[in-house]
């Protein structure tokens, strides 16, 4: 099988998202509630389609 | 008739039946059902006509414990009472809220609310009041509750006239019982002070405590010391039981559709849980006060949302921009459980001027409630969510952990418990009649006969069961 190489648009995608992880974490970690469909982030009450 | 002092009533010819103590809304509305029937009564009003800070002064008291209003404050003493600073809200116990919890110890009332909704046409007609319109519920677990914002009948002023010209009823001004004297069975006198002075004894064929929620467990307390017992030979739960509302700004929301919701005059709706999801949570009872946020309020809010739902904040946005606001602040006010620990004793060492021990306030909030007003608010947002009604964020000091803001409202001013009903004598003061257990003329009238808080103000319910306790009154003493 060959090797499989990183595209560009890979990498950049990479760097990018490192670049996010001290932002992400100085905010609060979404914790599930007791009904699934719904996450507390930062103390709102929220779904979870609300964070897409 | 009224008279200004007791000197001048005993210069009347009425021989009371019943002395009715205290002119609140329960002493008053007793004493009108009885003089109704023809029934003398002489009900004793420790104050005067208007508020004075001498009269008040034999209200001061102090705290131990969570911080609490100063106990002259928190309450008035002249005639009308408390109703001459209340805020006029109406809502009568709901019937779940006198059904034990089975996951709160000592939950549960001898009556149930169909034993009080007879009375209710009467209530109606005394605090001048529209009908109640049936609550509606918003999910599963969350009800829109109806609370009727009245104009805060002052019993003084509305029934001053009505007292005057009355030929049953003597309301005697200026004139507190310090103590009862009881014998173990029965109330053989009131010890009487007014202007200044000791003034002898009063007697009656029964006796009526309506002194306040906080002042009836100091007079009963008082008055068992000085009698040795004599007058709550069953003292176990005196004073023990006290429950207030706490009420705390929890949280705010993101309206979705502020139509949803009818809010009143001051732009508030209220809303409470269903018996099943506080059963379901195994927390108590709970009032959220909606209030419609100005607009730099909301726009904060948004922007604080922006970071975490950003569709949703976008079209709240829009929204603003539309409405001007559809935010709201979110305050939580609760039922406590009812807790032995939180109880009005008296001080070893602090008088009012006739001698009388003043209150010693023994009140925390637990842990129970701490988590009611957490998992409510948790419970109102996901219903809100649930439904597209809008958002909750619940308040950092809610999520981690500290303590209790302590610049806020703390309480409702009301003071429930110390005397409460029911039929363990080691549990409770009177029975389901509101009379003392054992005792054969003793009765007590107002928020000290709760068992439970629920989530609503109490003078609707204190009203209630004034009727009710005036009506069975009437019917006993007419034998």
């Amino acid at each position: 099988m060959p090797e499989k190489t990183l595209s560009r648009r890979i990498i950049l995608n990479l760097l990018f998202a490192l670049s996010l992880v001290p932002s992400m974490l100085d905010r609060s970690k979404p914790v599930a509630t007791t009904e699934d469909e719904f996450v507390e982030v930062n103390g709102w009450i929220l779904k979870k389609s609300d964070l897409a | 008739m009224i008279f200004e002092s007791y000197e001048d009533f005993q210069t009347a010819s009425l021989t009371p039946k019943v002395a009715v103590i205290g002119s609140g809304p329960a002493g008053i509305t007793i004493a009108r059902k009885l003089g109704t029937a023809g029934i003398p009564v002489a009900v004793l009003e420790a104050g005067g006509r208007e508020f004075s800070d001498e009269s008040q002064d034999f209200y001061r008291g102090t705290t131990v414990g969570d911080p609490y209003f100063d106990l002259e404050i928190t309450r008035l003493r002249y005639i009308g009472g408390s109703s001459n600073h209340w805020a006029g809200w109406c809502r009568v116990l709901d019937a779940h809220d006198f059904k034990p919890k089975a996951w709160a110890p000592d939950t549960g009332w001898p009556i149930e609310r169909k034993d009080i909704e007879p009375f209710l046409p009467e209530v109606h007609d005394i605090l001048e009041l529209p009908e109640f319109r049936a609550d509606v519920p918003i999910s599963d677990d969350m009800r829109w509750v109806q609370l009727i914002k009245s104009n805060a009948v002052r019993f003084g002023e509305k029934y001053a006239d009505e007292l005057t010209k009355s030929r049953d009823i003597a309301l005697v001004l200026n004139t507190s019982a310090t103590s009862l004297d009881g014998d173990g069975s029965k109330i053989t006198g009131a010890q009487i002070w007014s202007n200044g002075k000791q003034a002898g004894l009063l007697k009656a064929d029964y006796f009526v405590v309506c002194t306040g929620g906080l002042e009836n467990s100091r007079l009963l307390l008082w008055s068992n010391q000085v009698s040795n017992g004599g007058v709550v030979p069953h003292a176990e739960a005196l004073g023990k039981y006290w429950m207030e509302h706490p009420t705390f700004e929890g949280g705010n929301a993101i309206l979705a559709d502020y139509d949803e919701f009818e809010v009143d005059a001051a732009n508030e709706a209220f809303f409470s849980p269903s018996p099943a999801a506080m059963e379901r949570l195994k927390i108590m009872n709970f009032g959220i006060r909606l209030i419609k946020t100005p607009y730099p309020g909301a726009k904060r809010l948004i922007a604080d949302l922006a970071c975490n739902a950003p569709d949703f904040a976008e079209w709240a946005a829009a929204k603003l921009g539309q409405h001007l606001r559809c935010a709201a602040q979110l305050y939580v006010a609760w039922e406590q459980a009812p807790r032995a620990n939180n109880r009005i004793a008296l001080s070893a060492s602090y008088m009012d001027h006739t001698g009388v021990p003043r209150i010693e306030l023994h009140w925390k909030k637990s842990e129970l409630e701490r988590r009611t007003i957490l998992e409510g608010l948790r419970l109102f947002g996901q219903t809100m969510a649930e439904k597209n009604l809008g958002r909750v964020r619940i308040d950092d000091w809610l999520t981690s952990g500290e303590d209790y803001p302590t610049n806020q409202e703390l309480a409702g001013h009301h003071h429930m418990g110390g005397t409460r009903m029911g039929t363990d004598l080691a549990k409770s003061v009177v029975d389901a009649d509101c009379k003392v257990h054992a005792m054969g003329n003793l009765y007590v009238g107002g928020s000290s006969v709760f068992c439970t808080s629920g989530e609503c103000n109490p003078t609707t319910t204190i009203t209630a069961l004034a009727c009710r306790l005036g009506d069975h009154l009437t019917r006993k003493i007419a034998v």
